[in-house]
């Protein structure tokens, strides 16, 4: 009994590939640092009451316009939220969990961002006429996130599957 | 027998085995199916909104209406607002203020020379006419002013404004430059182009429209008053102005208990007591005057 619980999440462990986990923490990290810059500049650069003098690039336009704010949460504060919770579930601790539940979570995490993305691009493209290049990499950083976890979720063995029934 | 059942056993099992690794293997290909599926969705829905914008769907062509002359009675009001409500208010509810830098001296025709560059679009823009207007008045006179709002498709949409697009200034003391760099017509992902500002002025607003000079980075509205001081952006919100035809707001810059008049005379208050330093007190009537005092007191340095 004791052998066969042993056996288990070692076996997980090493059908991981090697290379998920650290490039889904890199990204993870990649994300938390732009999106808390991004809440940084909300919650400070928004009182300079001024236009940028561009055209299409516009990250002020975009970071005060009525989207920025979701439910009354402020957009930025949402996208840090989301990649602290990342983060945490990209952890080299968390990939070595066999449990179904984990990587349920993570998957589903990364597709919810990845449908706020969409809400983000469609309201700057076609709300807001304008264009913020931080807002843009958190939502590639995003994208690229979600593609990584699908990828590799589907390389993983199914859930549990070297279970101590097995 | 013995071996034969072992053999058998041992066969049973291999192929148990094979089945069992052609499932996994077909799982496995199943999900990659999948996961590849999804991520191609998500590369055409984002292609699909970036290409939809470029082919110009949802795209309005013109939004917002060019400048008319401003009506009689709004030049009258901005013109002619009472010294008694200007000195009552100080420096109201403005909350910022020029800026005093060490620069050249800028000057036109051996007056200091006031340069303010914005665009007709902006909302921050619209807010902060009302206030350079108010306190040119004080030095000079104006004619061809224009009357406007800020964009429809911006923050703060139609802010009622003025437009210095086509105006003349003229005073004693002082020049005025105002570059107005674009409409409120939209033009794609932008506005229509208006004015253009000259090499040296925009010499002056790339080089003092940045920090240390201001907090901003090439943001509109920019102020310059002589060389001496600088302001990016506006000093109070245009929400102050939202849902306000622009005779509404010129009359209420009469009335010292309306947040327009606070706002809008406060920041004139400031914006004159800047030009005072410029032209060196004069006219001692306008620089002395108790709302002047006032705003001096919170400009820096100087």
């Amino acid at each position: 009994m004791a052998s066969k619980t042993a056996v288990a999440p070692a076996t997980t462990v090493q059908t991981v590939p090697r290379w998920l986990p650290a490039t889904s923490l890199i990204l993870s990290v990649l994300g938390l640092a732009v999106s808390a810059y991004l809440s940084y500049e909300h919650h400070t650069a928004a009182t300079t009451l001024s236009c940028p003098n561009t055209g299409a690039i516009n990250c002020l336009k975009v970071t005060t316009s009525s989207y920025s704010s979701f439910l009354g949460i402020p957009v930025s504060d949402l996208g840090l939220a989301f990649f602290v919770v990342m983060t945490v579930l990209c952890l080299p601790a968390l990939w070595r969990s066999p449990a179904k539940s984990v990587r349920a979570v993570r998957l589903a995490t990364a597709g919810t961002g990845v449908v706020f993305v969409f809400y983000l691009a469609w309201a700057e493209l076609y709300k807001i006429n304008a264009i913020c290049l931080w807002c843009t990499a958190v939502h590639v950083i995003t994208a690229a996130l979600f593609g990584v976890l699908a990828i590799g979720s589907a390389l993983l063995p199914a859930p549990l599957a070297s279970s101590p029934r097995a | 027998m013995g071996k034969q059942s072992r053999a058998r056993t041992q066969t049973r099992a291999a192929r148990l085995a094979e089945v069992r690794a052609a499932q996994a293997h077909e799982e496995r290909r199943r999900r990659l199916v999948i996961a590849i599926g999804a991520i191609c969705a998500v590369l055409v829905i984002a292609g699909g909104l970036v290409a939809l914008k470029a082919a110009g769907v949802g795209d309005k062509s013109s939004t917002g209406s060019a400048a008319t002359a401003a009506s009689p009675q709004v030049v009258s009001a901005v013109s002619n607002v009472p010294a008694s409500v200007l000195d009552s208010i100080g420096v109201g509810d403005a909350t910022t203020f020029p800026k005093f830098i060490q620069a050249p001296a800028l000057t036109a025709n051996g007056k200091p020379r006031v340069l303010y560059v914005g665009a007709e679009y902006c909302p921050y823009c619209a807010a902060q006419r009302w206030a350079v207007a108010v306190a040119l008045s004080r030095f000079g006179s104006w004619s061809g002013l224009g009357q406007t709002h800020s964009s429809s498709r911006d923050v703060f949409p139609n802010t009622p404004t003025l437009s210095f697009h086509g105006a003349r200034y003229t005073s004693p003391y002082l020049s005025f430059t105002g570059y107005e760099t674009t409409t409120n017509k939209a033009q794609g992902n932008s506005y229509q182009p208006l004015d253009t500002v000259s090499p040296a002025d925009q010499a002056i607003f790339d080089k003092y429209n940045r920090a240390p000079y201001t907090e901003g980075s090439g943001g509109i509205p920019f102020l310059n008053i002589g060389g001496s001081y600088v302001l990016s952006g506006a000093s109070f919100s245009p929400q102050i102005l939202a849902g306000m035809t622009q005779e509404q707001v010129a009359a209420a810059l009469s009335d010292p208990t309306s947040p327009v008049a606070k706002a809008v005379n406060g920041t004139a208050n400031a914006f004159t007591a800047a030009i005072c330093n410029v032209t060196k007190g004069s006219p001692a009537g306008v620089c002395n005057a108790a709302g002047v005092r006032a705003a001096a007191q919170r400009l820096t340095g100087g």
